[in-house]
């Protein structure tokens, strides 16, 4: 097969038993423990907004029971957060993130594709091509030796938040930032282009040769998957024991929380690194809903913005209780979910992401 | 009569797409499945009523459900009709310290309550394998079991009272908040167990105890599940009753480990999971005996848990132990045999032999204390009918010699679809008749639940 592109809209045609690895999608045994993990399933206390009903409607769609066309399938492909909290759950290791991105390769391909969904990969891909700004100009250098560690700078991070990236550079300045560098590649994969998602983290692989350190737990946890964990190092693991000083406020220790990336926690186990870097600049307080999806999750607060913020509400609700002065994400979509939540409510605790909060402590 | 159900439930809690109802179409009993016509989520007991009353009106199959783990089928609709959810209904009414009691709305989870109780220093003790996920309305359908119940005893012993709505619409409030209350037959008890073929239990009350001070979780390692099985009479005739007496044979614990890490013994046949919880005093005095018991039963090793949460790890493994044993095949089909304490050694010796009989893998794990067995099937694939048939008819042969050595067919997970047809061997005929006028009683037009007990 030629042209990745091509893929996923061939595989539109009637073959539904084509759309599912069987092996993966035969683990699951439906015993049910996944539901109190489920964000969505606290929202409606319905099975079909499970991750055990998501699973059965795909059995449907694989052996027809269900035509590719049927509503409850395109609406329940599109109401999952894709966050992966039902994995450390399963005893039985389904692979749901895994299942999702099939069932989506197969669900939003061609008209069924949602629109916003359409427009922001269209985004992203624009993004790229945005120029590397003021501090991080200077360090870019090309070409980067196999034996280097790269920064690599998100798509969506580059454009909105780019002082996340500067410093991430200044806490670890023997970084390389290479100027030519795509996106990885999780944006299509969770939305639809599974072949595409896979060939751009390839070639982000092949631009990025030796070990990548990425700001964005999003990013860490797609593209360990198709280039192996070994070369990718989330910030705060890159960072352990490597940080110094404090974060203070009007004379004593800040009080921050943190909001776990849900891949970063559920696709690649990292959560205690995070909140070690936390301890040891500040006074860490623990929401009881840290490891909760924040409702950002990637393009969906773009595309259900009523059901990412039903979802965010309540852990706003959370920050507020806490007493906290910040509150830190590790995935930038997290960031803006955070931020944009806590205008609304005219909180004042910030949000930060955790490379913004150790710089300060730095200096 | 869906406009009647919509005007009732309103119509965000009615489901009627295919797709809605085709993931309530089973439970996580494996093979069986009944595609509902309509899924209906009522906020109360009132709405329950009026659902019923209709259904009823109508001679429409309504089948409750609380969170669907359970594992007899007990909740499949197999002649369709009405999946009634319960997972509205979820408060948690009261904690009564002084009395000892709480009372919750049906589709509370089981954990939820336990974390209710213990928050004012209170203890549920029933802890089904599927806690964090079962609700305590379907804890009393199922009279559920768990890690627990040798030293105390299973949900029923725990049930004080009950609200049901009975099918023909009637709102009965069985028991009440009494320990000691004889007035009238023990409703209660007719309908703990009943497996929504009476009544749809709406609110439960239920019996607390003073959360143990201490508790300690340790492991004993044997060569094979039989040995660990003489380990167990050896505990028992010690003059100790732990609260936890579990045991997996290899299989189990190389699934477990999989999913949990927890650096279990690479090459014993067999591993017995105790603990127990009272004072700090008595539990130690209790881990001397067990220990001593097991290594004059041949243990190759014990282990004895650091700390809470090593305790909790090892219990949680213990509690994912049939999920994770899907790592091993594609299709698991479980069962629940029961026999006197004594014949444990006996039964699980049988079972080896049954086994390779048929040309099945069976993996073993169960409550040893309860002499509640879970031989386990692991297929490679849900599509093998051949192995299938296979499993059944070792299966068949495992629940006639269970009844054979004084047992029976389900311990703890309960009859529903699935252990039906093998009941009457279980119970005789008189008995059956009695529970076929029994169900005549409560549900004259036969709506509720139909296809399990007293069908």
């Amino acid at each position: 097969m030629t042209g990745d592109d091509k893929v996923s809209h061939t595989s539109s045609v009637s073959h539904t038993g084509s759309v599912f690895d069987p092996q993966l999608l035969s683990r699951c045994i439906s015993c049910g423990f996944c539901l109190p993990a489920c964000p969505t399933y606290a929202l409606t206390g319905d099975e079909t907004s499970s991750p055990r009903g998501r699973i059965t409607l795909m059995r449907a769609l694989a052996s027809g029971t269900l035509p590719p066309d049927d509503p409850t399938l395109a609406e329940q492909a599109s109401f999952c957060l894709g966050c992966r909290a039902c994995e450390p759950v399963c005893p039985a290791g389904v692979q749901y993130g895994e299942l999702l991105e099939q069932w989506r390769g197969f669900q939003w391909t061609g008209r069924r594709r949602p629109l916003a969904v359409r427009f922001l990969v269209f985004a992203a891909e624009r993004a790229w091509a945005h120029r590397i700004a003021g501090r991080l100009r200077g360090a870019a250098r090309t070409p980067v030796a196999a034996s280097q560690r790269s920064l690599m700078l998100g798509c969506f991070e580059r454009s909105l938040f780019p002082e996340v990236s500067r410093s991430a550079l200044a806490l670890a300045p023997e970084l390389a930032v290479p100027v030519r560098q795509g996106c990885c590649g999780a944006l299509h994969a969770h939305n639809g282009e599974p072949e595409r998602g896979g060939k751009l983290a390839r070639q982000l692989g092949a631009q990025l040769p030796g070990q990548i350190v990425t700001t964005a737990g999003g990013c860490a946890a797609y593209l360990s998957t198709v280039i192996g964990r070994e070369r990718v190092v989330e910030l705060s693991e890159y960072l352990q024991n490597r940080v110094t000083g404090q974060v203070r406020i009007g004379g004593r220790l800040a009080r921050v929380a943190l909001q776990d990336s849900c891949h970063l926690r559920n696709g690649l186990g990292v959560w205690r690194e995070p909140r070690a870097l936390l301890r040891s600049v500040a006074e860490y307080v623990e929401l009881p809903g840290a490891a909760r999806c924040c409702g950002a999750a990637g393009t969906y607060a773009l595309v259900r913005p009523r059901d990412s913020r039903r979802v965010l509400d309540p852990k706003i609700d959370e920050i507020e209780a806490a007493g906290i002065d910040y509150v830190v994400a590790v995935n930038p979509g997290c960031l803006r979910q955070l931020r944009q939540g806590l205008r609304r409510r005219k909180s004042s605790v910030r949000a930060l992401h955790i490379a913004d909060l150790l710089r300060l402590a730095a200096d | 009569m869906l406009a009647e159900l919509r005007a009732i439930a309103g119509s965000e809690n009615l489901r009627l797409a295919d797709g809605q109802l085709a993931v309530y179409a089973r439970d996580a009993t494996p093979l069986f499945r009944g595609m509902p016509d309509a899924v209906i989520a009522p906020a109360d007991t009132e709405q329950v009523a009026r659902i019923l009353r209709l259904a009823t009106d109508y001679g429409i199959p309504v089948v409750p459900r609380g969170a669907g783990s359970n594992l007899c089928a007990g909740t499949v609709p197999l002649t369709g009709g009405i999946v009634m959810s319960t997972v509205r209904m979820n408060r948690i009414l009261e904690v009564a310290p002084e009395e000892m009691l709480a009372r919750a709305e049906t589709g509370v989870s089981t954990m939820a309550l336990g974390d209710a109780a213990a928050a004012h220093g209170l203890f549920y003790p029933p802890d089904p394998g599927s806690r964090t996920v079962s609700t305590i309305g379907g804890n009393v359908a199922t009279c559920a079991g768990g890690l627990r119940g040798l030293k105390y005893g299973v949900t029923r012993n725990y049930v004080l009272g009950l609200t049901v709505v009975l099918p023909t619409g009637e709102i009965v409030r069985t028991g009440g908040r009494l320990w000691k209350d004889v007035a009238g037959y023990d409703l209660t008890r007719l309908i703990t167990g009943s497996e929504g073929t009476l009544g749809v239990i709406t609110e439960v009350t239920v019996a607390l105890l003073p959360d143990p001070s201490a508790s300690r979780t340790g492991v004993a390692y044997f060569d094979s599940l039989t040995q660990a099985g003489r380990a167990v009479s050896g505990i028992l005739t010690a003059g100790v009753i732990p609260s936890t007496l579990e045991f997996l044979d290899r299989s189990c614990m190389d699934a477990v480990e999989q999913y949990a890490h927890l650096g279990l013994h690479p090459d014993a046949g067999a591993l017995l999971l105790f603990g127990d919880d009272g004072d700090e005093a008595v539990v130690a005095r209790s881990f001397e005996r067990i220990t001593a018991a097991c290594e004059d039963s041949g243990a190759i090793g014990v282990q004895t848990a650091g700390d809470v949460t090593e305790s909790e790890a090892l219990l949680t493994a213990r509690r994912c132990t049939l999920p994770a044993l899907s790592r091993l095949g594609s299709l698991t089909i479980l069962e629940d045999a029961s026999v006197p304490r004594p014949r444990l050694a006996e039964m699980v010796a049988r079972i080896d032999a049954i086994a390779a009989r048929h040309r099945v893998t069976m993996a073993t794990f169960g409550h040893a204390g309860d002499g509640n067995l879970h031989p386990t099937c692991v297929l490679e694939s849900a599509e093998d009918t051949e192995g299938i048939a296979r499993a059944e008819r070792a299966f068949a042969e495992v629940f006639r010699t269970a009844i054979e050595l004084g047992g029976t067919i389900t311990g703890e997970h309960g009859v529903g679809a699935a252990k039906l047809p093998y009941l009457e061997e279980r119970l005789g005929s008189a008995q059956m008749d009695l529970i076929r006028r029994i169900k005549t009683a409560f549900d004259p037009a036969g709506i509720l639940n139909p296809g399990k007990l007293g069908s």
